[in-house]
């Protein structure tokens, strides 16, 4: 078949020179050459750093938001927002503390992961059906989750006697914690279901472009919904294993942690207008927050400059993301 | 009125106007001017022909300063531009009239002349003045244009009439035209004709580009013709004839001859009666065979998109009856319905609307049926290259590029990832809207072999083109529209593109005359 046009447009790929495949390059894979430089900076620093102990504490510590990081990624790979994430938490956290004051703790977190199901559901169908803007979305309900929270609670702290409560957020097998395994375990699960199945496909299609999506055939509005409702799940998971970590609750766990759930995903260089990304990015963002946070006690930092540093690179992520947005812009 | 010198008398700094030395030009997967030189004699009107994507908008954009060369030179009576200084660009003296116009609509006709360079007095806009000049302008370009009219309820032509009195206005020495009479009806296209010779004998060198080729060898000079982002040829207009041009323009493309059958005999696949779009389209009826290509022709405006979007299920407004196979279907309400009726649809705006661009081109190929490459709900990513891979050689895709993402390709490649996204569905019926939009001449052939050879397969097409001979050439039928309404029809061998102009302009002049607003 004769192409005439494809001679004259596309540049041989395996000719290219490195030089002007460097900057790509840089672009794909530079986010793991900081973690792998941060890794090397602070554990010569602190070689306590690479100890069992260690690193098995930072996965217990940081699995809550990392396992929401895990949802949000895909909320923001459809371009999407969610800002109630972090009353969402608290809220989670509080009904498997007041279940497990009565009952098994399966129940509990049970309870737990439903509550943020309808949450996630509540939300989804606000921005993919009534279509109201993600971002004013999640900022109401997330003050009406966080007031439901405070109603329940009438802001006391639920404290969960039965022992068996700690096993999601403090058990461990041959030393490894439970949680940090759920962890692993829903990165690799939610990572193998956006690369590889029809699924994680339409997610990134949405995402790059609602309206191509949409006439294609794609139901956009469900695959939009059910990020939302998928990192609900996720938050009910989180709120469980803080609560079980705590053996209490209250309706004002911590509100920060939408910001560390929001920089994992965004540091990773998944991007924030939709259709870029991957979950092996947030995996690499938990890394370097995560190092950062860990190696700032370890080197004995003082912790006011870790705001600092994290801010920095947030911006730097975000400007990264921007220079290739405008590339694809300009292109159009 | 004598001709009063409206347009200072300049003495000519030099015998060319322009003057463009060596430019390249490439954008993400295209390069769109390689090496063009080109000479704009003063006084001249010089013509600049070449097929959608051959480079012309790309070097008039670069010399309105709407874009920075990546290498050469542009000299202005001899002056080199410093693309650096944007203000510079713009003081160079030259003016654009693009097809899109810059008109503001909710600003008076009068302060879109003055846009940006108000007369004033001690600080103050000096009203008085502008319309003393305005009225002066008018005069002189043989307009009747009340002043305090809002700009957006004129008529195209005098919108464009506005955007040329600008520059007028402004002494631009250089004015740019880019096919300025593609909406313009007979009258106005006379009009405009005899302000370009005024324009010209006041010293003013005017590049005019237009797809109509006796148009150009009559008003033109110089004709200079463009081919895949290189000027291919420059001639006095005596130098040319139409057949030369033609020839200069595809190079040794070989151009797929029309095919004009009779009333196909073959069974209706799709019928239509009553499609209606409340304020756009009203009640279009047609029936369309298998293996039937089915042209809708008109203006910008007439509903052409309208009318395959109702049918493709994407206007909840819409309302119609539809059979297929002769048997009643519910009106298709969601895409899905009308995917569901083997009904498909390539939009006109692919990048918008077609594609996936931050994807790769395979995922764009089987992005309307992931379900047929996945096995137990995972992708198959050997099936689906196997699939992406057969359906690149229907589409004259070049299968090395099927990793590249779709922002990367050019235009026609990515129509063909269009296209290929359904083929993969196996449409009964494909409206394909504007495929040819901005792509070059080769994929443009290709993309005609496709749908042929899709239609003697017996799939039914509805072709809607903007390029009338594009749709004469490879329509079976041709339905033509105007101002929302079906106007009138002609069968394969009666088609012509004059036919159709004529029915077209007798509908839109009577219009105009009895003041129905565009």
């Amino acid at each position: 078949m004769s192409n005439i046009e494809s001679v004259a447009t596309s540049p041989p790929a395996s000719g290219q020179a490195w030089r002007e495949r460097m900057p790509g390059l840089i672009r794909v894979y530079g986010i793991v050459l900081t973690l792998v430089l941060l890794l090397a900076v602070v554990a010569i620093g602190n070689p306590a750093f690479l100890s069992e102990r260690n690193v098995l504490n930072m996965l217990s510590q940081w699995a809550p938001a990392g396992i929401m990081a895990v949802g949000m990624t895909f909320v923001i790979l459809t371009g999407g927002f969610d800002l109630s994430v972090a009353s969402g938490y608290s809220l989670c956290a509080v009904v498997a503390a007041y279940v497990g004051q009565d009952w098994p703790p399966l129940a509990a977190f049970g309870a737990a992961i439903a509550v943020g199901l309808a949450c996630g559901l509540a939300n989804g169908l606000l921005v993919a059906v009534v279509r109201i803007n993600p971002f004013i979305t999640t900022v109401g309900s997330g003050f009406i989750i966080a007031g439901v929270a405070l109603v329940m609670t009438e802001n006391a702290v639920f404290m969960v006697e039965n022992p068996d409560f700690g096993i999601l957020g403090t058990g461990r097998w041959h030393g490894i914690p439970y949680s940090g395994m759920l962890l692993i375990l829903f990165l690799v699960v939610f990572g193998w279901l956006l690369a590889r199945t029809p699924y994680g496909e339409t997610i990134y299609a949405v995402g790059g472009n609602y309206e191509a999506s949409r006439l294609s055939g794609i139901r956009v509005r469900a695959v939009v919904a059910s990020t939302y409702v998928l990192l609900g799940g996720c938050v009910g998971l989180a709120g469980s294993i803080t609560a079980s970590q705590l053996n209490s609750a209250q309706a004002d766990l911590d509100p920060g942690i939408i910001f560390d759930v929001l920089t994992v995903v965004v540091v990773g260089g998944t991007s924030l207008s939709g259709g870029v990304g991957a979950m092996w990015r947030t995996a690499v963002g938990l890394g370097i927050i995560a190092t950062i946070s860990n190696g700032f006690v370890l080197l004995d930092i003082s912790p006011y400059y870790q705001s600092i540093i994290k801010g920095s690179i947030i911006v730097a992520a975000l400007a990264l993301d921007t220079g290739r947005t405008r590339l694809v812009r300009s292109a159009r | 009125m004598t001709d009063q010198p409206i347009l200072k008398r300049r003495e000519a700094k030099s015998t060319v106007a322009v003057r463009v030395r060596n430019v390249s030009k490439s954008y993400p997967g295209v390069r769109a001017l390689r090496g063009v030189d080109f000479e704009l004699a003063t006084g001249e009107v010089h013509g600049l022909v070449g097929a959608n994507g051959a480079g012309k908008s790309t070097l008039i954009r670069m010399l309105a300063g709407a874009a920075i060369p990546d290498t050469g030179e542009i000299e202005i009576e001899g002056a080199p531009i410093a693309f650096d200084d944007p203000r510079m660009r713009r003081g160079a003296g030259i003016a654009a009239i693009y097809q899109e116009l810059t008109i503001i609509p909710e600003m008076s006709a009068l302060s879109n002349v003055f846009l940006g360079v108000v007369p004033s007095r001690f600080g103050m806009t000096d009203r008085r003045a502008m319309r003393r000049r305005f009225d002066e302008l008018s005069r002189w370009m043989g307009l009747s244009i009340v002043p305090d009219t809002r700009a957006g309820t004129l008529s195209v032509a005098n919108q464009q009439m506005l955007e040329i009195m600008r520059a007028v206005q402004a002494d631009q020495k250089v004015l740019i035209m880019d096919e300025p009479t593609a909406p313009l009806g007979p009258f106005e296209r006379t009009r405009l004709y005899e302000l370009i010779a005024r324009l010209k004998q006041n010293g003013v060198s005017i590049i005019f580009i237009s797809h109509d080729l006796d148009e150009v060898l009559r008003l033109c000079d110089r004709v200079s013709v463009m081919r895949d982002g290189q000027r291919i040829d420059t001639r006095r207009a005596a130098g040319w004839d139409k057949a030369s041009l033609v020839q200069a323009m595809l190079g040794d493309v070989e151009v797929l001859p029309g095919r004009r059958r009779a009333p196909a005999a073959a069974a209706e696949i799709l019928g239509v009666q009553g499609l209606t779009v409340p304020g756009v389209v009203s009640d279009i009826a047609f029936s369309l065979a298998a293996g039937e290509v089915l042209g809708i022709a008109g203006l910008v405006g007439a509903g052409r998109t309208e009318t395959l979007r109702a049918i493709a299920g994407d206007d909840p407004a819409s309302s119609g009856r539809m059979t297929l196979d002769g048997r009643p279907v519910a009106w298709p309400r969601s895409v899905r319905e009308a995917i569901g009726h083997g009904i498909m649809l390539a939009p006109e705006d692919r990048k918008r609307l077609g594609l996936v661009l931050s994807r790769p081109a395979l995922v764009n190929l089987v992005l309307a049926d992931l379900g047929a490459v996945s096995r137990f709900g995972v992708v198959d990513r050997g099936k689906r290259r196997a699939a992406a891979t057969a359906l690149s050689e229907r589409l004259g895709f070049n299968p090395g590029r099927l990793d590249a993402d779709a922002l990367e390709l050019s235009g026609g490649n990515q129509q063909k990832l269009v296209l290929g996204k359904w083929l993969h569905r196996g449409p009964r019926i494909l409206l394909l809207d504007e495929p040819t939009r901005g792509i070059d001449l080769g994929a443009k052939q290709e993309i005609f072999r496709t749908i042929r050879r899709l239609s003697d397969d017996g799939m039914a097409v509805i072709l809607v083109s903007s390029d009338l001979e594009e749709v004469v050439e490879h329509a079976d039928r041709v339905l033509v529209m105007a101002r929302g309404r079906q106007i009138g029809e002609f069968a394969g061998p009666e088609a012509s593109v004059e036919r159709i102009l004529n029915l077209i302009f007798a509908v839109e002049d009577r219009a105009v005359a009895v003041g129905v607003p565009a």
